[in-house]
């Protein structure tokens, strides 16, 4: 929690980022810009790997990148990545609560059902930059699919454990501080993970 | 990646589960980067207020200088009510009523200056006299 506190005896205590000379928060906000420059494509990825949907994923890196910048930004920037991912972490479980109870509701009403596998999309906006030949790229485009397909039937736990330890390099305390949890969970939820994945691509994946 | 023990077939599903997403990174549309370099310049645009908000707030503003003449005031009266009192720190009804009279006078000394003085004036009699009697002088 950031901005202000009330406490007994005082009026008001600000706990927010200490305000820093105008030549630091320049450079400050410099770093922050590198920083959420390098990680944002990722995110965005981990975050669509988890939800589905590519405007769900928009709005939880979105809100992750607001409160890092908003309330972690005068921290060391060694701590940003961790605290950027817990942050993300924590508003695609909100975001995948919020959208089972909003299931559970539209199953009583009626109309037609979402289907978010099949929504109408800009056929311009999901050109790839790549230059990779086009056999080579529907193996690849299989081969991803059936990835995340996995990656979506685990725990949530394990999956966060993968992606961080995997796609994103996190040492085992940087997971740990991402999670919120021990050491040996990480280590316990990433063993799990690996081995589950290992049975369900199969040998020849 | 793996803590355990080396297995290559764990080993080889890290990696080219590792380089399938950094694909898939690669590969993002140009809609999807827009959009993100937008929401990184939103966010560290409100950093940057967030920032100035808080120098702005550590300044005092001018309702800070009102509330302490307003608070001297109130402790002003809290004393001249609660100074020290003969009756072992109690006070009495008849120590308030003294004290609202005399505040009562120095209140409204503009307007009736006059009628403070006149009451002076009527009891310099009376003082000079008990004060002969206290000497053990002659009175008239």
């Amino acid at each position: 929690m950031s901005g202000f506190d009330t406490l007994p005896g005082a009026w008001m205590v600000w706990d927010g980022p200490a305000p820093a000379p105008g030549g630091a928060v320049l450079e400050q906000t410099r770093e922050l810009d590198k920083f959420l420059g390098e990680i944002e494509r990722r995110a965005f990825r981990m975050a669509q790997v988890a939800l589905r949907d590519p405007d769900d994923a928009m709005d939880a890196v979105q809100d992750a990148m607001l409160k890092l910048a908003r309330n972690y930004a005068a921290r060391p920037s060694a701590e940003w990545r961790p605290l950027f991912y817990r942050i993300l972490e924590n508003g695609i479980r909100d975001l995948q609560r919020r959208r089972s109870v909003r299931k559970r509701f539209m199953v009583w009403l009626p109309g037609p059902k979402e289907d978010p596998d099949n929504e109408a999309q800009d056929p311009l906006e999901s050109v790839a930059d790549g230059g990779t030949p086009v056999p080579e790229r529907l193996m690849q485009d299989e081969a991803l699919q059936k990835l995340e397909s996995s990656l979506r039937e685990l725990p949530p736990r394990q999956r966060e454990a993968f992606m961080l330890r995997n796609f994103e390099g996190l040492d085992v305390a940087e997971t740990a501080s991402a999670m919120g949890c021990s050491e040996g969970s990480v280590k316990t939820h990433y063993s799990r993970a690996v081995h589950t994945l290992r049975e369900q691509l199969g040998e020849v994946w | 990646m793996s803590d355990e023990t080396f297995d290559p077939a764990i080993s080889a599903l890290e990696e080219r589960s590792r380089a399938l997403f950094r694909e898939s990174v690669a590969g993002l549309d140009m809609g999807t980067r827009s959009r993100l370099t937008q929401v990184r310049h939103a966010a560290l645009a409100a950093a940057d207020r967030s920032q100035r908000r808080g120098w702005w707030l550590l300044r005092p503003p001018v309702w800070v200088s009102a509330a302490g003449v307003t608070a001297a005031a109130v402790l002003s009266v809290a004393l001249w009510f609660g100074g020290p009192s003969t009756h072992h720190g109690q006070m009495t009804a008849a120590d308030t009523q003294s004290k609202f009279e005399d505040l009562d006078i120095i209140a409204s000394s503009d307007e009736s200056s006059g009628d403070a003085m006149d009451m002076l004036q009527d009891d310099i009699d009376f003082y000079a006299w008990a004060d002969k009697t206290a000497n053990g002088e002659p009175t008239a």
